[in-house]
């Protein structure tokens, strides 16, 4: 295989390394927007505090996504 | 214009969407504009200056005259003063979380106006992109958190984390090792690499978009009716645009909010 393919084939692997890490985060992301609308719907006077769960618990969860999209770059 | 340079090799009769050829652009440093006393200024340098100069300005003009009945300006700038007092740093770390709010304040603007400048025009770029800036406000929150631990609870600390007395004592060796791990490496990690990773991805989604826009329909003479594809791209990046308005705010809040649970974790381990 020359060197041109190999670098093709290298640059596939990596988005589809990608999409793969996208996958958890994806799920784990819907869970905690559901859960999240799901305790506002139920009790709209803990708002504030379902609200800043939920950006915690997304922080949390994004991050393996993001990690995925560096390792795009430098892998 | 050097973003649109760099799709110079781009040719719109062939390609439909024009990659920058170059994406590490983005991650290389540029020549410096000129040095001081041996410490070389780029443009980085001095967007971060700036960053300091209008958060300064923003609030000196904003509580300069503290008036019973505020200004609609003053009014803005202690609505955010109050957030981060009552909303972060109260909220998360409890009633002697007022000590840490100008801290979290500095973050907060720092951040929020160092994002902006990815959606002002003539700038467009986050100097958050810049993975050292992050790094420096992650190891900054970093010693924030574990000082706070060790002042609230000595080098207890850090056994605490080590030898969770809380876990039976066969766990304790396999979950002091994981806590070791999370709390003093992953946590400021993940911090700097979440702020790094979203600017850079909403930068790379504007930049690919409006340029692959400019450059099909600034190229309508050669390719004809297909330059109508750019119109596309163009109204994406718009849409992009707002959407990166949210991602900004956003961020600046997540970078706060973690630091904020991070020394409320530090204080309180039981919690």
């Amino acid at each position: 295989m020359d060197q041109a393919a190999a670098e093709a084939l290298a640059g596939a692997f990596k988005l589809v390394g990608y999409g793969l890490a996208a996958i958890g985060p994806g799920i784990g992301i819907g869970i905690v927007a559901g859960s999240a609308i799901e305790a506002m719907a139920r009790q709209p006077e803990a708002a504030g505090l379902a609200r800043t769960t939920m950006f915690l618990g997304i922080a949390f969860t994004e991050a393996l996504a993001l990690i995925g999209f560096v390792l795009f770059f430098i892998a | 214009m050097e973003l649109i340079l760099a799709t110079a090799a781009c040719d719109p009769s062939v390609d439909i969407i024009c990659a920058p050829a170059n994406v590490n652009e983005l991650f290389e440093f540029r020549e410096a504009i000129f040095t001081i006393a041996g410490f070389p200024v780029t443009r980085t340098v001095i967007l971060i200056l700036s960053i300091a100069l209008i958060v300064s300005a923003f609030l000196f003009f904003g509580l300069r005259k503290k008036s019973i009945v505020p200004t609609k300006f003053q009014a803005a700038v202690e609505a955010i003063i109050l957030f981060v007092r009552d909303g972060v740093a109260k909220e998360i770390i409890g009633e002697h979380g007022a000590k840490y709010a100008p801290w979290l304040l500095s973050i907060f603007l720092f951040i929020l106006v160092g994002n902006m400048f990815e959606v002002t025009p003539f700038i467009n770029f986050p100097v958050t992109s810049r993975m050292a800036l992050p790094v420096l406000l992650a190891v900054i929150t970093w010693v924030v958190f574990v000082f706070a631990g060790i002042k609230r609870q000595g080098f207890g600390y850090f056994l605490g984390i080590i030898w969770p007395s809380t876990v039976p004592i066969f766990l304790r060796p396999l979950v002091g090792l994981i806590e070791f791990f999370s709390i003093l490496i992953l946590r400021p990690l993940t911090l700097a690499i979440r702020l790094f990773a979203n600017l850079v991805a909403g930068h790379l989604m504007l930049v690919l978009l409006i340029v692959s826009g400019w450059v099909f329909i600034s190229s309508v003479g050669d390719i004809g009716a297909r330059a109508g594809i750019g119109v596309a791209w163009f109204v994406m990046g718009l849409g992009i645009f707002v959407f990166e308005l949210v991602v900004i705010v956003l961020q600046a809040y997540i970078f706060t909010l973690l630091s904020a649970v991070y020394v409320q974790t530090s204080l309180y381990p039981e919690h």
